[in-house]
């Protein structure tokens, strides 16, 4: 019976001699917790750079749109795969799709699971996303995944673009697992924070960016 | 005047007795009268790395009552210190009062550059040698003790003597007591890089605190480069540091 | 992987014989501590943060049970199936029977070693669903046949030449080459279309939250995240002393896994779920299964002393650190765990009998202790493993105490008690071992200490101990001037 592994486990554990718990040290705080929005901003900047990612900073979202258009260009990119969370709601990238002879695709355009799957794998150049939060401890991008926020959409595509509201930005890990856990939000299915691109040295030791997931993170940063 | 007993390794008592006698030099020269108790024999470490516990509370029973009368205890291994200060306790574990005896010596038990230095509160102790010197961090000075600065601040105090880096200084030099002797192959492959790192540092001499690392890289050294040396840090203090030690 | 951890001399020789390892392995040790100390110099306080490392881990032995039932309780609050299981048939089971039971014919595989201890792959094999490991180096050694080289970097001692040949057979790559970017790229491309398909990923557990359900994982790669997020069924692995208590623990002990493991602030990504998938959402896992693994565990845990070994996090950064490791590398240790953790490990997994060289090839040096983030004291455990074999214990298996080292022991605590059998002994040692004195040197001890001799001399044992020299420099002082 499976609950028989259950019982037994914890029934062992239990009988164990039981001992006391060790005082905590303190720790000084990090010094990301004294920053404010334009050092957060600059941290996470020069740490996202230095994991060969790309940050943009522009002022409003016709301005994202446009680095968008640049960065579209640079990259040769025809067709992409966008996430529908409000940020990206907002910016209409289907329309923007039409005027740039992007072909632009969402999750709504597909009813399941496994055409979106093949969509997102082969068609896709780049993935899209907005992002729930940005932090300075690491350079990181934090995307809370739910119905608007697909999870292959910034993994599969062999680029990951990110437009990142500047009120998004927190200093430290905490910041963002207090928000996400303990407030009145439901908690997401998957919280994933993603740093620079992916990455391997299997081989020799020798990097090698692009092992599964993207090969660059281009990150646009908006507002003043 | 001070005095402060002697707590002489069985390596050095056995081996190297001459490192003893240095020491009782360094100490005399330094103002302190060393005393030593003839009723000494071994702290019981080679027991309790075999996981001989039993034989080895005998060693470490006979231990506490020879030398819990000294005010202070000062000893040339720190291999022995870290067995009486770390693994005596969990010796005498299910023994209360043993153990309270024995954590109360550790407290008065010093290593000898760490008495030089901080009980004494001197760094320069008059030595002299013309030259280069290397300074290896055995394991339980460095680690267990975490004693590093005293040694070096005392080669640095020494007359006509350039400490020189030595690369992986705190990287174990293969000794381990009866690791050498059971696993020989890889120890020879760590006492080796020791020995190379020694010579591409370009030091005259090496410098150590440990009996133990003395006789394992002295004796690789005496094979394969004899006209290297390596001595303990209390030889060199006193004045023999160009005698060497093998 | 079956243990060969009885091998650990002829294995361990084999390997100081292999240079171009050696060279690997030094290279590797070097570097592996620079990366380490690198990443904790940017805690604002280092010894701080792995005293809290070590307070945390040290925090979860203690509250072990309820740590399990409380993350079991929020985990399924969530949506998520948690499942328990004894040993290694009973989780081999349950996960055959759910890939079975859902017509899997292949599973894409993230790193894990409790899934290598349980031998997940061969189950799934005899079963015919086919596990694919998708950690590059993991996917090298798992099409080589071969056992892992090191615990982050499985592969990274197999020749690019090697690997090209393997990825033209069995990875569809087009033209040989050897240029690991070209290498990684087909293995990309290979690994990318059993992604775009695969209806149930198995993965391990980095950490599981006990105060929200949550499981945590961390890679480079980015075959994690695929694992979970593209197929209806993602079944997770842990071993039961991956709990955490809190979310602020976690991150902490998160802090330190990167740092310690690869010199990171953090890895590339880090997923945190909690349950499956919600309603509406077209990717991640319909069904989400958690198998919380024993194998042995709870024994150690009725261990006071033993349970210490508990604590680990898995990040490596002990092999780096160990002497011994950087000369002899994984393969010695003969299982899933190796270098000092591997020590400490596998002896209570499989039998201080069995293990024996594990725990006596080691100085003592204390290097993994220092460079712990968990709290372990490794040359603690160790003399403890090698008091309860001396004496035989049966509760971690010990082995029969070895008769003529007991006695010998007992002797030498004759000697040690007074100072008169202790010199008569050393006069005893002084005969024997001089007999093959030259110039005041042994090169030789004809049968004794052979392996001391094999490479180093030792000094003529003086006439005189330095308990006969006292005698004498205190009869000097005595004399008057």
């Amino acid at each position: 019976m499976p609950s028989d592994a259950r019982e037994e486990i914890l029934s062992r554990l239990w009988s164990a001699p039981r001992r006391g718990v060790s005082v905590r040290p303190a720790l000084p705080p990090l010094p990301d917790l004294s920053f404010g929005l334009e050092q957060m901003i600059d941290k996470f900047s020069s740490d996202l750079t230095a994991l060969a990612g790309s940050v943009h900073r522009v002022r409003s979202r016709p301005e994202a749109l446009d680095r968008l258009t640049e960065v579209a260009r640079q990259e040769d990119l025809t067709r992409v795969v966008v996430s529908s969370d409000p940020l990206i709601a907002s910016l209409d990238l289907v329309d923007w799709g039409r005027r740039t002879g992007i072909r632009v695709f969402s999750a709504a355009d597909y009813g399941d699971r496994d055409s979106f799957r093949r969509a997102v794998f082969d068609e896709a150049q780049a993935g899209i996303t907005g992002a729930d939060y940005a932090l300075s401890e690491s350079g990181t991008l934090v995307l809370a995944h739910r119905r608007e926020q697909a999870r292959l959409i910034s993994l599969a595509p062999i680029l990951h673009i990110a437009l990142v509201p500047v009120e998004s930005f927190r200093p430290v890990y905490e910041s963002v697992t207090r928000e996400v856990f303990e407030g009145r939000e439901p908690v997401p299915s998957q919280l994933t924070f993603i740093t620079g691109p992916s990455l391997t040295g299997d081989i020799r030791g020798i990097p090698f960016r692009g092992m599964h997931g993207p090969r660059r993170v281009i990150a646009i940063l908006i507002g003043a | 005047m001070r005095e402060v007993s002697l707590l002489i390794p069985c390596l050095v008592d056995l081996l190297l007795p001459e490192i003893g006698v240095h020491t009782l030099r360094l100490l005399r020269r330094l103002g302190v009268r060393p005393v030593y108790h003839r009723e000494q024999t071994c702290c019981g470490q080679p027991a309790i790395n075999a996981g001989y516990r039993k034989q080895a509370r005998k060693a470490a029973r006979h231990l506490i009552e020879v030398f819990e009368g000294d005010r202070e205890i000062v000893s040339i291994s720190g291999s022995c210190i870290s067995t009486v200060k770390h693994r005596y306790p969990e010796l005498f574990e299910g023994d209360p009062s043993w153990r309270a005896r024995a954590e109360e010596l550790a407290s008065r038990l010093f290593e000898l550059t760490e008495y030089i230095v901080e009980v004494l509160g001197t760094e320069d102790v008059g030595a002299a040698f013309e030259g280069k010197v290397a300074y290896h961090e055995s394991c339980h000075v460095l680690r267990a003790l975490g004693i590093s600065e005293q040694p070096k601040k005392l080669i640095r105090s020494a007359r006509g003597t350039e400490l020189v880096e030595l690369k992986q200084a705190d990287l174990c030099c293969g000794f381990g007591g009866e690791f050498a002797n059971s696993f020989p192959r890889i120890s020879e492959a760590m006492v080796k890089e020791k020995q190379d790192r020694y010579l591409e540092s370009g030091a005259d001499l090496l410098v150590l605190s440990e009996p133990g690392c003395l006789l394992n890289i002295g004796g690789y050294l005496s094979r394969h480069h004899p006209e290297k040396r390596a001595v303990h840090i209390a030889s060199f203090l006193a004045g023999a540091g160009t005698e060497g030690a093998n | 992987m079956r243990p060969a951890t009885k091998a650990f001399k002829a294995a361990a020789d084999r390997e100081l014989d292999d240079l171009a390892s050696r060279a690997l392995l030094s290279l590797f040790l070097q570097y592996g501590s620079a990366m380490r100390e690198r990443g904790m110099g940017t805690f604002p306080d280092p010894a701080a943060a792995l005293e809290l490392g070590a307070a945390i881990r040290g925090e979860v032995i203690a509250r072990l049970p309820e740590l399990l039932e409380e993350f079991e309780r929020n985990a399924t609050a969530r949506g998520a199936r948690v499942l328990w299981a004894r040993n290694a048939e009973e989780a081999c089971a349950l996960v055959v029977e759910l890939a079975r039971e859902r017509g899997i014919r292949y599973v894409t595989k993230g790193k894990s070693m409790v899934n290598d201890e349980l031998g997940l792959n061969e189950a799934l094999e005899k079963s015919g669903v086919e596990p694919i490991e998708t950690d590059l180096g993991e996917f090298i050694v798992q099409q080589l046949k071969r056992p892992p080289f090191h615990i982050v970097g499985p592969a990274i001692n197999i020749p690019v030449e090697e690997i090209s040949d393997l990825f033209m057979e069995k990875a569809g790559m087009k033209a040989p080459s050897t240029d690991p970017v070209e290498l990684g790229y087909a293995a990309r491309l290979f690994l990318r279309g059993k992604f775009r398909d695969v209806e149930m990923g198995i993965t391990g557990v980095n950490m599981a939250v006990a105060s929200t359900g949550t499981i945590i994982n961390v890679e480079n790669e980015g075959n994690i995240r695929f694992s979970k997020s593209s197929p209806r069924t993602q079944v997770s692995v842990m071993s039961l002393e991956k709990v955490v208590p809190s979310m602020d623990d976690a991150l902490h002990m998160l802090r330190l896994l990167t740092r310690s493991c690869m010199g990171l602030k953090i890895t590339s990504y880090v997923t945190m779920d909690s349950g499956p998938r919600k309603e509406g959402e077209i990717d991640g896992p319909e069904e989400l299964f958690i198998v919380i693994v024993d194998n042995g565990r709870s024994r150690v845990y009725a261990d006071l002393k033993a349970r210490e070994a508990l604590r680990c996090i898995r990040c490596g950064a002990c092999l780096p650190s160990c002497p011994i490791y950087g000369k002899i590398g994984g393969y010695p240790y003969g299982w899933i765990y190796s270098g000092p953790i591997g020590q400490v490990l596998n002896p209570l997994l499989l039998g201080l009998g069995e293990t024996r060289d594990l725990y006596q090839a080691c100085t003592l040096c204390g290097s993994c202790k220092a460079s712990c983030p968990a709290g372990i004291d490794h040359p603690a455990l160790l003399l403890e493993y090698r008091a309860r074999d001396a004496e035989g214990g049966r509760a971690l298996e010990g082995g029969k105490r070895r008769f003529g080292e007991a006695r010998l022991f007992d002797l030498w605590a004759l000697a040690v008690r007074r100072a008169w059998s202790w010199n008569l002994g050393a006069r005893f040692l002084r005969s024997i071992l001089n007999r093959n004195q030259r110039e005041g040197v042994i090169s030789s001890g004809a049968g004794l200490l052979s392996g001391w001799f094999l490479c180093r001399d030792l000094p003529a044992l003086p006439r005189r101990s330095f308990h006969e020299l006292a005698r004498e420099l205190e009869r000097e002082e005595a004399r008057p001037e």
